[in-house]
């Protein structure tokens, strides 16, 4: 906690603050409040209930009304707190109509008091709704669009490294005719949306039967020119001397590769992990058109399932996106260091 | 084993000739420097030789069987190179097995060539490292050290002193020497340097524009440079280089003044600085423009008659101002004269 004070009582230099340490701190609190505002207000609404998302004005912690059990009553009844000529009481409300409460008190069940709700609050405590978070595992699929969405990641992230580090070798430790053209054919796929190509993309994935197939998501992301042009902007740093040590070393193209180049570009191959993990975990429109049956949906397009046309359960919303946020936020968290350590420098000289 | 031969090799890149048709023969166990001025191909030409790049024209012998096609881990080098191309993310002794592990060598055995050649150079204790923890003499080890553990025919070295520092480079231009002497292997050294070249060499090969200019032993090429190129690259200073015409009575420079030397043909009289000694009835005059007193031997630099330069290396510290007029003198035996066709006038 100490170290915390210190860091928040840091100054320019000086005995006393300086206008600039003030502007600086409401500087980098705007920030923080910009940054971390919407994800904190995400995930402290994702445990409030539905009634309580619908509320006006909005709270920022989830509550949840207090019930109590009451003598000749089957279900737990909520409790208001009640205030009129005979006091402020917590009482048990048994029913409702119109603008009369039909009440109890927990204390004396015998009595039913007529209130009006002009004169109730409810009376609530800071509560967490799980259900949120357990429903979609427990009562919906969101356990196996889970295990869908890691498969899709997983996988094709494994495929994304692999492929574009050997066309990235290909084309920066090969010297052959048109190899300037392949790269610039390559970045030029970039400027393609995906939404020109959506139509004859799904035609050749239906063409070879990888409709409502994972491998019809994973396969034709896999291909990415970002992840080419970074590792061979990486590897073109490598040292053509050490390929040729390793040639005189007996290796085989397959072993220089494997071996020499592939650990070099470790801090690069990183970099594309990440930004693969991202784009795969999020991927929303691609899945949606090729997946349509349930079994098959990752997350994203089985969150969409709950944003219907007449109806958006906002509480499993909210909740699910949590969930979806997680692993994003996990690679960032463990990856973020071979980041900076590969701009840092990759240790050669 | 290790008699490498080059037959007329020629390599152009495009319309750019760089080696325009070397013949040279490596003896077995002999230590052969390439030297000559940046560019001139001698790189190049080692690199042919290790087998990373393909002659245009031209074939490569090692032991008498014809390589040329072959790639460069099937012909039993060894290369150093001048980065050292140690593997960064291996530790010294992965780094040493590396080549070793790709012929399928028993474990055992590998790791008994690396503790011996490690015990060799003295880097046992660095064996757990990566290069990276490795100063620029450890590194310069390592890689020989990598050399060795493969037991080739030859080894290549392509300018590996010249990332060390004067002083670690003098003493490893010793223990390259004497690690030839021990393994007996034969060894094509690449220098610009020309000390490295003369210290170490069994034979210089003298290179420049892709085209060799002479090879000999280092104290041949000192002695009898076969032109003016060779005569003016080898030796510090450099040779003077006195253009005249030779007479009846000896050798006339171009500022008038006649040096008692025999002649014929010569147009080029080069006489080396180390050569020239202070005499009251010399034939040389000059004037001196600048004294580098260097303690043991002082430099001077002066203007002959006729404007061309002269260069003179006397021992101790002579008591030489400038502006002053001195004449030199010489022992003719020492002249080296050269035709028109910059080449060594017989004589």
């Amino acid at each position: 906690m100490s170290a915390v004070g210190t860091f928040l009582t840091r100054r320019r230099g000086g005995d006393r603050w300086d206008w600039t340490d003030i502007v600086t701190f409401l500087w980098l609190g705007a920030g923080v409040f910009i940054m971390f505002g919407p994800a904190l207000w995400l995930v402290l609404s994702s445990f409030k209930s539905p009634a309580q998302l619908s509320e006006f004005p909005p709270t920022l912690l989830p509550y949840e009304a207090r019930t109590a059990v009451v003598e000749g009553y089957d279900k737990p009844l909520p409790l208001f707190v009640v205030t009129d000529d005979s006091g402020t009481r917590t009482l048990a409300e048994v029913r409702r109509v119109g603008t009369i409460a039909q009440m109890v008190d927990p204390e004396n069940p015998a009595t039913m008091e007529r209130i009006n709700i002009a004169n109730r609050t409810p009376d609530r405590a800071v509560g967490f709704s799980w259900g949120n978070y357990l429903d979609p595992f427990l009562r919906f699929d969101f356990l196996k669009y889970t295990q869908n969405s890691i498969f899709v990641t997983g996988v094709a992230t494994l495929i994304t490294l692999l492929t574009n580090s050997m066309a990235a070798f290909a084309l920066s430790k090969y010297d052959f005719r048109g190899r300037n053209t392949v790269v610039v054919l390559i970045i030029a796929t970039l400027m393609i949306p995906l939404s020109v190509i959506l139509v004859p993309l799904y035609s050749i994935v239906s063409g070879v039967g990888l409709i409502n197939s994972l491998w019809g998501v994973i396969l034709p992301t896999v291909a990415t020119p970002t992840g080419v042009f970074l590792l061979r902007q990486y590897m073109l740093t490598i040292p053509d001397e050490l390929l040729e040590a390793a040639r005189m070393d007996h290796a085989s193209e397959w072993q220089i590769y494997w071996r020499i180049v592939l650990p070099l570009t470790a801090p690069a191959l990183a970099v594309l992990a990440i930004f693969s993990v991202v784009w795969r975990w999020n991927d929303f429109l691609w899945p949606l058109i090729v997946l349509s049956r349930q079994e098959v949906y990752t997350l994203q397009v089985g969150l969409n399932a709950y944003a219907g046309e007449l109806n958006v359960q906002w509480h499993y919303l909210l909740a699910m996106t949590v969930i979806t946020m997680i692993p994003v936020v996990l690679v960032f968290v463990f990856l973020q260091r071979f980041i900076t350590a590969g701009i840092a420098g990759t240790g050669l000289k | 084993m290790g008699r490498i031969v080059l037959k007329d090799i020629r390599k152009t890149y495009g319309a750019v000739d760089v080696l325009k048709g070397i013949d040279l023969e490596v003896a077995e166990g002999e230590l052969v420097v390439f030297v000559g001025p940046s560019g001139c191909g001698k790189s190049t030409l080692l690199r042919m030789i290790a087998g990373l790049d393909r002659p245009t024209t031209g074939t490569i012998e090692i032991d008498g069987v014809d390589v040329t096609a072959r790639g460069a881990a099937d012909r039993g080098l060894a290369m150093v190179f001048q980065s050292y191309a140690l593997y960064p993310h291996m530790t010294v002794r992965a780094n040493m097995a590396f080549g070793l592990q790709n012929t399928k060598m028993a474990k055992a055995e590998i790791d008994a060539r690396i503790a011996e050649a490690a015990r060799m150079l003295e880097i046992e204790p660095l064996l757990d490292r990566r290069p990276g923890q490795l100063s620029g003499g450890q590194r310069q080890r390592v890689a020989i050290g990598r050399a060795i553990v493969r037991r080739p025919t030859a080894f290549l070295l392509d300018e590996p002193l010249s990332n060390l520092d004067a002083e670690l480079r003098v003493s490893m231009r010793a223990e390259l020497s004497a690690l030839h002497d021990r393994l007996g292997a034969t060894m094509i050294h690449v220098t610009h340097d020309q000390v490295e070249a003369m210290t170490m060499a069994d034979r210089i090969v003298v290179l420049r524009a892709g085209k060799v200019e002479q090879v000999d032993t280092p104290l041949g090429l000192y002695n009898r440079p076969a032109n003016l190129f060779v005569a003016g690259f080898i030796g510090a200073p450099g040779m003077n280089l006195w253009a005249g015409r030779a007479g009846a009575s000896g050798f006339t420079l171009d500022g008038g003044q006649v040096l008692p030397v025999a002649a014929q043909g010569a147009t080029t009289l080069g006489l080396r600085p180390q050569h020239l000694r202070l005499d009251p009835a010399g034939p040389l005059v000059a004037q001196v423009t600048l004294v580098e007193a260097l303690g043991a031997e002082s430099v001077i630099h002066a203007d002959l008659a006729g404007g061309q330069k002269l260069l003179a290396v006397l021992p101790g510290q002579p008591d030489l101002a400038r502006g002053a007029s001195v004449r030199f003198g010489f022992d003719p035996g020492h002249a080296h004269l050269f035709g028109a066709d910059g080449l060594r006038a017989a004589a």
